[in-house]
């Protein structure tokens, strides 16, 4: 992932805009395959919390991810907003990621992505591979590959 | 030309002609004169020559064409089998299972010539004395050997004509003339329509060329139409026999033309045979060896017209055995993917229609014809799940036929004579089951044969017969199908397990004597336990059986050993038809809706509190005389019961084999089929869970598997 930031100097890349807490975070569009409204879900027993359940996608199961939990941040609260970001990566099974909300899509090239030495153990730098300047601030840009890995 | 897109189609014949080939030369080693059995090797071994050929694999064509060789020697009777020459053949099919592996993988044959094998054939070739000096030229090798050989071979009809006087005579003219006399069998397509207008465009194709001196049946029954789907002829000509016989079989609706050189009356009896056989055998699938055939009247070269005839080959059949078949295939290859897609569209149908009865039923439906369509909707979709479900399954012989093979070389790799009986591979499963279930029975057998059956000496001084059985039994049971894997031999010895299981420290001496017999059986399953006791390098008597139940277990199906010691051992394997969809009984537990399969429940009991009885600090009821534990299922779930403590408990009565156990829900919907969905490797921890349905109002409800609970 790291990789692709340095190696095309003018590359640009979409990012979906969502929102965690107060804070912005980016995902790459290409791995996004759907964003649906929260939807009844179906509590899956004895899987670690960051699970909140499975949910019909139109007639396929998925599992939906608690980004929350997961980064360690406070439990969901469910509202009008709460968005499932559904993700297709080929290493990885299709998985819904739930997030507060979903603000919008933006341009960033290269030069606008700061790569940032993270402190891994620190729970929102955890999954970040750079930071992204937009005139809307500063967002996260997230490493989907390392939060799905060893899920 | 470009022949990639066949190439799945060449891999699925080729396997299908291997595993055949593996069938028929294991039967040949049982049988080594069955003259069907060598047919239809031979017939084989050409197909997949000519597919090799046509597919432009060289090497896998080189191979198959001299192990043709070996066959069609065979099947002139100018060969006896033998032991060597199986084994020999048993590598050549091997080498050529090689080459298919290796096609599949990188679409190329790889560059093993398998040249020993090559050699190996041969010198079978040669060893009978009059051998080619190269393998392409059979024909001639097979016009030597013939007179030594005075068996009688299958040949044309022509051989049994018996000609008048006047026939005799035109035929000596002709002979005086110079010409050449052949005797032609031609045999007419099976659905042949106008069998008359066929004969007679023969006879007209064939005085093209010479002269038509007797017909059997005589001619004016062949124009009344009064023959099956042969007639013979003796022709008088002076084109070769080739240019006969090519004549007639460009003759459409003619399946084929057999000839030989015709010597007539029993006078010259003894010459005869040695003329025909080599002439009928080899030339009924290819050409080339007719033209060598003739040599013995007029020595002439053969040319090979091999080429282009090649890929026709294997269409133009032995007329006699195409007859005895039946000639339209009445199915077709579907790529299982498409059936897939099928099932998917039919769950989907089966999910919306579902849907539709809970709409139904929550509008508090006032019509009833409303009702009368559902139910109507509801049978026909049954239906349709029920066909595609047939269409998806296989008989188990495509998995279980590689077995006798794989048990005569154990046999001969461990020296202990066995047997091994298969009965029901006609029975059918699921293509995903079938699949799946190859190892798990390979590992089954290897363990009978190697561990389970005694060596030979030990058998007789048991008063068994010398050589061990091995029995295959498959069976369809309810919803469900059986596979037995038995022998005869010496069962497990439960005590030994025992003392194993102490020594491993799997178990204390407390335990282990503690335990019963089939308690201890189970400890086999173990993978800890399995791998520490491997003893040869062929199976242990527990290597891979922890392999095997949980593959089983991943289909969800069972095993079940039961033993008696001196007298052997059967695993049974329960396995569910089908997969996909199954009869579940919907229950909700704190609030929540699940599934447990129909199949794994006994009955359903209303038990009350009081009831129970605490052994061992565990829940139990005492139900009719049998004491079952409880399982609170609102507690293994982790939820919370809404039900009054107070009140009766809803219990289904979940059974495994022998093993039952009380679930305790908090009330029953009712009986639904469901579409099994997956959730995923993400969702797969919970090991009690199997997978998750779609209800009819988009819900989703998981599935309990009672199984992995008793």
């Amino acid at each position: 992932m790291a990789n692709e930031l340095s190696t095309n100097v003018n590359e640009i890349i979409q990012y979906i805009v969502i929102r965690i807490g107060d804070e912005q975070y980016g995902i790459d569009i290409k791995y996004i395959d759907n964003i649906v409204r929260m939807q009844q879900m179906t509590r899956v027993p004895q899987v670690p919390e960051y699970f909140k359940g499975v949910i019909n996608l139109r007639g396929e199961v998925l599992p939906v991810l608690s980004l929350r939990l997961k980064m360690g941040l406070s439990k969901d609260e469910i509202t009008k907003d709460t968005r499932i970001i559904i993700i297709k990566m080929e290493a990885h099974e299709a998985i819904g990621v739930l997030v507060d909300s979903v603000k919008e899509v933006v341009n960033l090239s290269t030069a606008e992505i700061e790569r940032v030495g993270f402190d891994r153990g620190e729970d929102r730098g955890a999954y970040a591979m750079g930071i992204g300047k937009h005139e809307s601030g500063l967002i996260t840009l997230l490493d989907m590959d390392l939060v799905l890995q060893g899920l | 030309m470009d022949v990639s897109q066949y190439l799945d189609i060449f891999l699925d014949e080729s396997k299908e002609h291997l595993q055949n080939l593996n069938t028929s030369v294991l039967n040949l080693e049982q049988d080594p004169e069955n003259p069907e059995t060598i047919s239809e090797i031979f017939r084989a071994a050409h197909t997949l020559k000519g597919m090799a050929g046509t597919m432009g694999y060289k090497r896998m064509q080189t191979l198959t064409h001299d192990m043709e060789n070996v066959f069609s020697e065979v099947r002139e009777g100018n060969l006896k089998v033998n032991a060597g020459m199986v084994d020999v053949l048993f590598r050549c099919l091997d080498a050529i299972e090689g080459y298919v592996t290796t096609i599949q993988e990188t679409s190329d044959e790889g560059d093993n010539d398998n040249e020993p094998i090559i050699k190996e054939l041969n010198a079978i070739l040669e060893n009978k004395g009059a051998a080619p000096e190269e393998a392409p030229a059979p024909a001639a090798a097979a016009a030597e050997a013939a007179p030594a050989a005075g068996s009688t071979a299958v040949s044309g009809a022509w051989e049994a004509m018996e000609l008048s006087e006047e026939e005799q005579k035109a035929m000596e003219d002709a002979m005086m003339a110079n010409k050449k006399i052949f005797g032609v069998t031609v045999f007419v397509q099976e659905n042949c329509l106008l069998k008359a207008a066929r004969a007679f465009l023969v006879f007209k194709a064939i005085e093209e060329h010479g002269e038509i001196i007797a017909a059997s049946p005589s001619t004016q029954d062949i124009e009344d139409e009064k023959f099956e789907l042969e007639f013979s002829l003796v022709v008088a000509t002076e084109a070769d026999l080739d240019t006969i016989l090519n004549a007639v079989k460009s003759v459409s609706e003619i399946a084929d033309a057999k000839g030989a050189p015709f010597t007539g009356g029993s006078a010259e009896a003894e010459a005869a045979p040695a003329e025909e056989k080599p002439a009928a055998a080899p030339k009924v699938e290819e050409k080339k060896p007719e033209t060598t055939a003739v040599a013995p009247v007029k020595t002439e070269v053969a040319k090979k017209p091999e080429k282009k005839q090649e890929k026709a080959a294997p269409a133009k059949n032995d007329g006699k055995k195409t007859a005895g078949k039946p000639a339209v295939n009445r199915t077709v290859r579907v790529d299982i993917e498409k059936l897939d897609s099928l099932m998917n569209l039919v769950s989907e149908l089966i999910i919306a229609k579902n849907s539709l009865v809970s709409t139904a039923t929550s509008a508090g439906s006032t019509g009833n014809s409303l009702n009368e369509q559902i139910e109507y909707l509801e049978s026909v979709t049954t239906n349709l799940h029920e066909s595609v479900m047939k269409v998806r399954m296989v008989p188990i012989e495509s998995v279980v036929s590689k077995f006798p093979r794989m048990i005569r070389d154990i046999s001969k790799q461990l020296n202990k004579p066995m047997e091994l009986y298969m009965s029901g591979e006609e029975t059918e499963l699921d293509r995903t089951v079938v699949d799946e279930i190859g190892d798990p029975l390979m590992h089954m057998l290897r363990n009978s044969a190697d561990h389970g059956l005694e060596m030979p000496e030990e058998r007789i001084a048991k008063g068994k017969p010398e050589s061990g059985s091995i029995f295959l039994d498959a069976y369809q049971d309810g919803n469900n199908v059986v596979i037995e894997v038995r022998d005869d031999g010496n069962g497990i010895d439960t005590e030994r397990v025992r003392q194993k299981a102490i020594e491993r420290g799997v178990m204390t001496e407390e335990q282990a004597y503690a335990a019963d017999d089939s308690e201890i059986i189970n400890l086999l399953f173990m993978p800890s336990f399995s791998t520490a006791k491997q003893v040869s390098d062929l199976s242990g008597r527990g290597v891979g059986l922890d392999v095997v139940k949980s593959k089983i277990e991943a289909l969800s199906g069972e095993v079940d050993v039961k033993t008696k010691l001196g007298e052997g051992t059967t695993f049974s394997i329960r396995l569910p038809l089908t997969l996909a969809i199954i009869q579940a009984l919907m229950v909700v537990v704190g609030g929540e809706k699940y599934a447990i399969a129909l199949s794994g429940i006994q009955t359903i009991e209303n038990v009350s509190p009081k009831d129970i009885k605490t052994v061992e600090s565990k829940e139990v009821i005492n139900l009719r005389g049998t004491v079952i534990p409880l399982l609170r299922m609102d507690h293994i779930l982790e939820t919370q019961s809404k039900r009054n403590p107070g009140s009766d408990m809803v219990v289904v009565i979940a059974k495994k084999g022998d093993k039952l156990a009380g679930l305790v829900v908090d009330e029953l919907i009712g009986q639904q089929e469901i579409v099994i969905k997956s959730m995923g490797k993400y969702m797969n921890k919970c090991k009690f869970i199997s997978g998750a349905t779609i209800l009819g109002d988009g819900e989703v409800a998981l599935i309990i598997d009672s199984n992995a609970l008793i």
